[in-house]
């Protein structure tokens, strides 16, 4: 499988507090990985490096053969990175639809009609919504409009940070869903989950973080089927 | 006596909509913004006066210098300074006001000078009100300014990812948007905004080092209307334009010039989220 993003050797610091250490990644084109760890483990932090919103101190990014290790985020989401951020920090006192818009601030023009249909049809609930202020929508709502605003920008690589934390678990299930479509539609996706079980049963392979180091990585099965992986993310 | 109010209020509500701009893209408050705004009326005037261009020629001259004005500003002072507080940035501009000035100073000396105006000096009359016409003047090019503002700020991809930037800068360059660029283009837009104001406020005040003063009524203004709300500068431009020119009927006549504090000494023990503010802005 081709590998569309690498990390290789990253290393990141807030501070004087080291937030990753040396860790490589690589997520192959078309694929679903997981990358799972306990809270502070560093998992927000990889997102945000990759998207270029936090600088590494040492090691390197690769996307599509190009280094993007020294990109601003602009120029990343423009290259195709998509990244649904954790708490999906929507545009609260915009209406559904400007926040849309937003999302694609880097799609050319005369296809934003047809990205805004396309976001519509995959998500009905925000089609009823379009005039009203987001931070009127539920907790559910505002996931779908954050992944929906993302997918404005038509990325080839998804980031994203723990979609189904703080909802029902139909809502998760649905959002879990929504994923496999997203995917199946040709998109590669990297996600961040606290709910392990449900982002093994999506991922193809996955990565754990502990402390900022990559400790463990394999195909979701062999990940599920490991003890201390069980012990420690799937509850026994 | 209202519209003469209404027409210096449109002159604070661009004022306070400058400060607004800059304020919501980068969360600082620039107080050199008065004294861009006065070495732009002094540009349109060496124009007309040095040049002999014409008057039209001139306003494009004041605007197109404040753009490179503001663009300069932004690029060698606030992003120089990017772990500098906003309180540094508050004292920086302080300081750059007071070199504007002095520069001022020994360019065009600190001698008022009178400016001409656009508009007539015969009063039309409406029926039983005579009304000048510089006022109307200056209400309705203020008004056409804040049309196309608004227009620029609701309906363009520009505009939209610039208040995008000031609810959320992070989320912001999530959507590609460059949070650097749209903070250039605030103080480039900013300063614009205010060599218009200057252009049409300097007839009627008379061309000065001075004018740069104004800023305070710009910054009493956005706050009556509840800072980085665009709607509440305006109407707190107005409000304050109609206010001070109807204190001296009720109260001593020395009185005006003070109402801008005193108001908004008021405003922030009363009502700190402003007028059309919202209540809670203060994220703990
Ligand atoms: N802006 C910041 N400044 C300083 N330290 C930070 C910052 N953001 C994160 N950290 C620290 O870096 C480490 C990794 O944080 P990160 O948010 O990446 O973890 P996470 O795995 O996403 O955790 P969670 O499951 O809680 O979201 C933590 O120790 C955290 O306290
Ligand atoms: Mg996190």
């Amino acid at each position: 499988m081709r590998a569309q993003l690498e990390l290789h050797d990253v290393s990141v610091s807030y501070g004087q507090r080291r937030a990753l250490e040396d860790v490589s990644l690589t997520v192959g084109a078309g694929e679903i990985v997981a990358l799972l760890g306990a809270n502070g483990s560093g998992k927000s932090t990889t997102l945000r490096t990759i998207s270029g919103l936090v600088r590494p101190s040492r090691g390197r990014i690769a996307y599509e053969g190009r280094d993007i290790t020294t990109w601003q985020p602009d120029g990343i989401v423009a290259a195709g990175v998509g990244h649904v951020p954790e708490g999906r920090e929507i545009f609260s006192e915009f209406t559904v639809l400007e926040n849309l818009l937003v999302g694609g601030h880097t799609a050319p023009a005369r296809e934003i009609p047809a990205r805004l249909q396309r976001a519509l049809a995959m998500f009905p609930v925000l089609r009823e919504r379009q005039r009203q202020p987001a931070g009127t929508l539920s907790g559910g709502e505002q996931q779908m409009l954050a992944i929906a605003r993302a997918l404005m920008a038509a990325p080839r690589v998804l980031l994203l940070d723990e979609p189904s934390l703080g909802l029902a678990p139909r809502l998760a299930r649905e959002i879990f869903r929504m994923i496999e479509r997203i995917n199946a539609a040709g998109v590669t996706v990297l996600l961040v989950e606290q709910n392990a079980r449900r982002a093994l049963a999506v991922a193809a392979r996955g990565y754990v973080l502990e402390t900022g180091r990559i400790v463990m990585t394999g195909a979701s099965s062999a990940l599920a089927a490991d003890p201390r992986v069980r012990a420690a993310y799937l509850g026994g | 006596m209202v519209i003469s109010g209404l027409a210096t209020g449109s002159i604070y509500a661009l004022m306070a909509l400058a400060l607004v701009i800059v304020y919501n893209a980068t969360r600082a408050l620039n107080f050199a913004q008065g004294e861009m705004l006065m070495v732009s009326a002094f540009l349109a005037w060496t124009a007309q006066r040095a040049f002999g261009l014409p008057f039209w020629a001139s306003i494009v001259v004041a605007i197109g210098g404040a753009a490179l004005l503001g663009f300069i500003v932004e690029r060698v002072i606030v992003r120089r300074s990017p772990t500098a507080t906003h309180w540094d940035v508050l004292i920086i501009t302080l300081g750059l006001s007071l070199v504007l000035r002095a520069l001022a100073g020994m360019v065009w000396s600190h001698d008022e000078f009178p400016f001409p105006s656009l508009f007539s000096n015969r009063p039309v009359v409406v029926g039983p009100v005579r009304l000048a016409p510089v006022s109307l003047g200056i209400i309705g090019a203020s008004l056409s300014l804040m049309l196309a503002l608004y227009v620029l700020f609701t309906r363009t991809r520009l505009g939209r990812a610039m208040r995008a930037v000031a609810q959320n800068p992070r989320a912001a360059r999530l959507m590609g948007v460059s949070v650097e660029r749209m903070s250039s283009i605030s103080w480039v837009l900013a300063a614009m905004v205010g060599a218009v104001a200057g252009v049409l406020v300097a007839p009627v005040v008379f061309l000065s080092t001075k004018m740069g003063l104004i800023v305070i009524s710009g910054f009493t203004a956005a706050v009556l209307g509840g800072f980085g709300s665009m709607p509440g500068a305006v109407a707190g431009g107005m409000l304050l334009g109609v206010i001070e020119n109807l204190a001296p009927l009720y109260l001593p006549s020395a009185i005006r010039y003070a109402v801008p504090f005193l108001l908004l000494i008021g405003i922030l023990t009363v009502r700190p989220a402003g007028l059309l503010g919202r209540a809670t802005t203060r994220k703990v």
